[in-house]
């Protein structure tokens, strides 16, 4: 560097000095001058140095090249501008040559490639080093995959110069013997949570892509003077194989089980007046929305819980029937008012300005009719058609032959009970897809089913929980977009429509949002999946600020919406606790969201605010803050800090999780150190106390790769597995087992086929296929 | 080589894979209330699922560690780690197996192995692991070669050998702003920013100061007997994010006093940058020498050695000045001029003589002025003739001066 280059910088320190006209016409009158330090030519290597000069006479800058360690003097910094082999000349000549061309010939391979590089980048996002065109492979994977560059000819290591350019020059151009790396710059920009973003490979094809256009067609068509069930449904009973259920049974289910499922014990809710949509079903008795300004047949309805008691015997009728149901409670008129209690504390919510006049007037108007704007009212519908499908079979098929692929056995949306019973059980065997499609299927009875959205429609407690358990699911299977799009028709859930009170026959004296707390949680959340982290924020905000203004008025006297209230002690400690953990709730979901936008010192304010609402996971939080410290940020003394903090706070509760937690710590630390053997140690440690310890189990493997012990982390994981398939099964431990598999031998695909079978024996529908790398 | 021989199989074959540090796995936490419909089933779900935290599962960021997914950005001064496994996919003994790992820079290349010995034989579906480490000193362009070379049971000699490559950014952009001040101190400021695409944790930056300086970091405020970072609590750097340090270079007494030292292009010393990434990733880099060019103050330099900050308006005060022979071996006969500006009054003697001045000596001169306009106001038309050269140094604008109506109480 030092001579021919002559890009030291006392050269152009000099050359500043000689001529300072440059730079103080700049800086005026000021002392001092400012000059940037390059840390060593930018990419220019194959630039031949005068080049490299002139670069930095232009920009006038001292340059300085940053040496790496404290005794390296600029000497070993080497010479940038050109490559030079400095080695021996004998097998160097030969790898020299090669290197050169291999250098110059890669940085064209470098732009010829770019396009399938990104093209591999996203339809996979895992690609390494990119892999020889030759090399049959998937892309894809951590490893550096080979260059197939072998020099064939079998020869003694330490070859005198053989004539081995004369091998790649005769192959064509695309045989590059250097595995091109170009996924460095931008393309990973979050490597620390890219399976958050992951696309999921199917949903190109679950969208049915039709004319979302179709939504302002409504308007030209006339208003439905009712809206009811779908006439179409038999429809999916025709496509179904088993056939078990008739449509007459379809809408028994759909009535009563959804009746009996909602007023499950268990979930201890359900009013009678939850009965009233039901005995009167959707229909003539209804408000009916149209896109045209309507009326609303109108009645006095008393507003405000206390007086919904008074109503109670004359609302919902049939009670001998809520009776038949409520197995075990014995009054019935008791219960209606516990009920009305709970359905009060929690569908309290306080709507905008705009919708409280909406709702303020319908409940005045008597007999009267309302104008109600069609931009304010929600009209869902599902958007595509259903994401049936399941990845694991379709991969079976490919690899396994069709015989081990008609083995596989999941429950579909068909298989069930057409009821909230049947989607349960779909939700806990992990077919979320099916789920999702029977949830498509249930709302489609309803009135809101494929091409409704945009035409109006009403909506009961029913359809939306539907909605909600149909959009969580989307979310938890990571078709962000697609729950995205049926999110849209509810605007900001403050819609007056979305309210009891806009209902007053459906639902008389109910007041509230129809709009379980959950869902707006969720709406809030999806935006920052979707990449926009700031919208997510301004959203749960909005949440937050309610919650408080809730929990204030409460703690004023107030019912929870503001108004004079005469509610029980109780019923207003139960009410503060619930309104307590909601706000608990999103601020978890703040923190999170922080974390995800990198603003690490908001987001550790955010989760030690979640710690004062949850006082019971503090040791957990204050962990968690350790690892925001030590892996996003690699602050080991601060994380070390809070890993103290937590040994404080478990001290007092001896138990084996706080334990656990302490050596977990521990572990990350050593880890953070760079000290994988300390790490192993106390992983290992963990299992000796917690043997069934899923995650001191991966990691402890995990610290063994980087020991250099493939074999024996292989065996641990593999070992894992078989142990306890049904929770070993996870993602991100069959994540690190392929690619451990990918690592070992040229015979990935085989054991990576093993894995398929297990998991098509124990998983359901929702079941991520990435991470098996078979694609 | 005019037919391509048909492509051999190899009974070794060889992966590499980088180490990166591992990441957690972070899961989407979904929930719902009692009341709703799925009841306590995503709750459940979420409990059930191992990556999630025992006892808060809605926190995003877990506990289990994942492997590195794809071969992400190297960054000078950080350390390349690979795995390197050699694995026998035959079903027959191979013998005399040396896997030798080179690194090839621009300028260098170097041998990365643990070991140069050969492994005697390696089994069926047994395989040869290595670990390497190599602290990358370079930027731009790196081939890893990975040589493997083997015996066949037929006694054949094979040999193979794969490239990698990878580029090598610059993680840092340093920039530098020399302040001179009145007094022989250099302030230094210098603008670190992170061009990397993830935060970085500045675990260290300091000044080594050249042999001529001591070093003051000004880089934190004692606050009630507790040192606290400028920086506050953000103590890592976002990507793009630029912080400035500033350093307070004094020269050593034994050169404050030979100022004939101090002159032209000096070394001030180099910054030391220690930072952390990714669960505690390492990196370390230092800048050259940095230099300076020292402010040029030709054979005779003058500078103030104390001047009242504010001044009466028409009253009369004294400033110290110190005459220095910077010219390394000519003692100088010195005539000082005082020449009145539009606002600067001198008093006393112009044309005096200064007596002789012996090479890398100073005096000190008391001189008495006054203003007759208020304002900042700047002291100007000092002029040192040496007699023998004939040769007039004008000495303009050495200080200013804050001139207040005599009306106004002037403190001390």
């Amino acid at each position: 560097m030092e001579g021919a280059t002559g890009a030291d910088p006392s050269v152009s320190a000099e050359e500043e000095k000689v001529r300072p006209q440059a730079p103080q016409a700049e800086q005026g009158p000021l002392l001092y001058h400012e000059e940037t330090i390059d840390l060593g030519g930018d990419e220019s290597i194959s630039e031949d140095s005068s080049h490299f000069l002139d670069k930095l006479n232009e920009h006038m800058m001292e340059s300085v090249l940053i040496s790496d360690s404290p005794n390296n003097s600029e000497d070993d910094a080497g010479d940038l501008g050109c490559l030079r082999d400095v080695t021996e000349p004998g097998l160097a000549g030969a790898s020299a040559g090669e290197g050169l061309r291999s250098l110059s010939d890669g940085s064209e391979a470098d732009t010829d490639d770019t396009p399938r590089d990104l093209s591999d980048l996203t339809s996979d996002s895992r690609a390494s080093l990119k892999e020889e065109p030759t090399q049959e492979e998937a892309a894809g994977t951590p490893v550096l995959e080979d260059a197939g560059a072998d020099v064939l000819a079998p020869r003694a290591e330490e070859q005198a110069p053989a004539p081995a350019p004369a091998v790649p020059s005769s192959r064509p151009a695309k045989d590059e013997p250097v595995p091109v790396c170009t996924i460095f710059s931008q393309a990973s920009p979050t490597p620390a949570q890219p399976q958050l973003f992951l696309q999921d490979g199917f949903e190109s094809q679950m969208v049915k892509s039709p004319s979302f256009s179709s939504a302002s067609e409504p308007s030209a068509k006339t208003p439905p003077q009712a809206v009811r069930p779908s006439p179409s449904l038999s429809r999916f009973f025709g496509d179904t194989v088993s056939g078990n259920s008739a449509a007459s049974g379809f809408f028994d289910s759909f009535t009563t089980s959804t009746f009996t499922s909602v007023s499950n014990p268990h979930a201890g809710s359900s009013g009678p007046d939850k009965l009233s949509p039901l005995s009167s079903p959707v229909g003539e008795k209804s408000p009916r929305p149209s896109d045209s300004p309507y009326p609303l047949g109108m009645e006095r309805s008393e507003s405000g819980p206390s007086t919904a008691s008074q109503d109670g015997p004359d609302s919902p009728r049939p009670f001998s029937q809520i009776q038949a149901v409520f197995a075990g409670s014995d009054d019935p008129f008791a219960t209606a008012l516990s009920m009305s209690e709970m359905d009060r504390r929690n569908d309290a919510w306080l709507p905008s300005q705009r919708t409280r006049d909406v709702l303020a007037a319908v409940a005045t108007q008597q007999g009267g009719t309302v104008f109600v704007d069609k931009e304010s009212l929600t009209m869902p519908g599902l958007r595509f058609d259903n994401i049936q499908g399941d990845a694991v079979k379709d991969l079976m098929l490919r690899f396994l032959g069709e015989k081990a692929a008609a083995k596989r056995q999941v429950l579909s949306a068909s298989s069930v009970e057409q009821s909230f019973v049947g989607l349960k059980q779909l939700i806990s065997c992990k077919n979320w897809r099916a789920a999702v499609d029977l949830c498509g299927r249930l709302l489609t009875a309803h009135g809101q089913g494929y091409g409704k959205s945009g035409l109006p429609t009403s909506h009961t407690t029913d359809s939306l929980q539907l909605w909600f358990v149909r959009l969580a699911l989307l979310v938890k299977l990571g078709l962000f977009q697609n729950a995205e799009v049926e999110f849209e028709p509810f605007g900001n859930l403050d819609q007056p429509d979305l309210y009891y009170e806009y209902y007053p026959h459906v639902y008389p004296g109910r007041r509230g949002s129809m709009v379980p707390f959950s869902m707006r949680i969720l709406h809030a959340d999806l935006q920052q999946y979707l990449g926009n982290p700031q919208e997510s924020l301004d959203r749960l905000h909005r949440i937050k600020t309610v919650c408080s203004q809730i929990l204030s008025n409460l703690e004023q006297g107030l019912a929870e919406d503001g108004g004079v209230s005469n509610m029980t002690q109780e019923n207003r400690q139960a009410s503060l606790q619930l309104w307590r953990a909601r706000l608990g709730r999103v601020t978890y979901s703040v923190a999170n969201c922080l974390l995800l936008m990198k603003d690490y010192v908001l987001a550790v304010d955010a989760y030690h605010s979640v710690a004062k609402c949850h006082p019971e996971q503090e040791p957990q939080l204050l962990s968690g803050i350790g690892r925001i410290f030590l892996q996003q940020i690699g602050d080991i003394k601060t994380a070390e800090k809070y890993f103290q903090d937590v040994e404080k706070v478990t001290q007092k509760l001896d138990g084996l999780q706080g334990k656990i937690m302490v050596l977990m710590n521990r572990a990350f630390l050593h880890l953070g150190q760079n000290n994988f053997a300390e790490a192993h140690r106390f992983f290992t440690e963990i299992l000796r106390m917690d043997p069934t310890n899923a995650v001191a189990n991966n990691n402890a493997a995990v610290c063994l790769l980087y020991l250099g012990k493939l074999k024996d982390s292989l065996r641990q994981l593999e070992a894992m597995v078989q142990q306890d398939p049904r929770q070993y099964l996870h993602e991100s431990v069959l994540f690190n087992l392929t690619t451990m598999y990918e690592l070992e031998s040229s015979r990935s695909v085989q054991k990576k086929q093993g894995l398929l079978e297990a998991v098509a024996g124990k998983e359901g529908d929702s079941f991520n296929t990435q991470c098996l790398k078979l694609a | 080589m005019e037919v391509n021989p048909p492509k051999q199989e190899h009974l070794l074959a060889l992966k590499v894979m980088r180490l990166t540090k591992p990441t957690l796995f972070t899961n989407i936490p979904v929930t719902c209330e009692e009341k709703d419909l799925p009841g306590d089933l995503f709750n459940q779900l979420m409990r059930d699922d191992p990556s999630t935290v025992n006892g808060a599962e809605i926190l995003m960021l877990g506990e289990m560690l994942t492997l590195p997914q794809n071969f992400g950005n190297i960054f000078l001064g950080e350390t390349f780690s690979s795995y390197i496994s050699v694995h026998n996919d035959s079903n027959q003994v191979v013998k005399d197996i040396l896997v030798k790992a080179d690194l090839q820079t621009s300028s260098q290349r170097l041998n990365l192995s643990a070991s140069n010995a050969a492994v005697a034989e390696l089994k069926p579906d047994c395989c040869i692991d290595d670990v390497i480490h190599h602290e990358v000193k370079e930027i731009g362009t790196h081939i890893l070669v990975c040589a493997v070379s083997y015996t066949t049971q037929g006694g054949e000699k094979m040999y193979f050998r794969k490239f990698f490559k990878f580029q090598v950014l610059k993680p840092l952009d340093v920039k530098t702003k020399f302040y001179n001040a009145e007094t022989d101190e250099v302030f230094l400021e210098a603008q670190i920013q992170n061009i990397t695409t993830s935060p970085m944790f500045m675990e260290k930056v300091s000044l080594e100061p050249s042999l001529m300086y001591n070093v003051t970091e000004l880089n934190s405020v004692d606050q009630a007997g507790e040192c606290v970072s400028t920086f506050g609590s953000r103590a890592y750097l976002q990507p793009m994010d630029t912080r400035q340090y500033l350093y307070c270079l004094k020269p050593k007494k034994e050169f404050a006093e030979k100022a004939g030292i101090i002159k032209g292009v000096t070394v001030i010393g180099k910054l030391d940058i220690v930072w952390k990434t990714n669960l505690g990733e390492r990196g370390r880099l230092q800048t050259s020498q940095l230099q300076r060019m020292a402010p040029g103050y030709g054979d005779v330099r003058l500078s103030l050695e104390a001047i009242p900050d504010t001044v009466n308006l028409e009253e009369p005060f004294h400033i110290t000045c110190k005459i220095t022979n910077c010219s390394s071996e000519r003692t100088m006969d010195l005539v000082l001029d005082m020449c009145n500006t539009s606002s600067i009054h001198w008093c006393g003697i112009s044309g005096r003589q200064l007596g002789k001045l012996h090479p890398s000596s100073s005096l000190c001169l008391a001189l008495t002025l006054l203003s007759s306009v208020q304002g900042l106001q700047s002291v100007s038309g000092l002029r040192l003739t040496d007699t023998f050269l004939k040769r007039t140094y004008e000495y303009d604008d050495i200080a200013q001066v804050c001139v207040v109506s005599s009306a106004i109480k002037v403190e001390s």
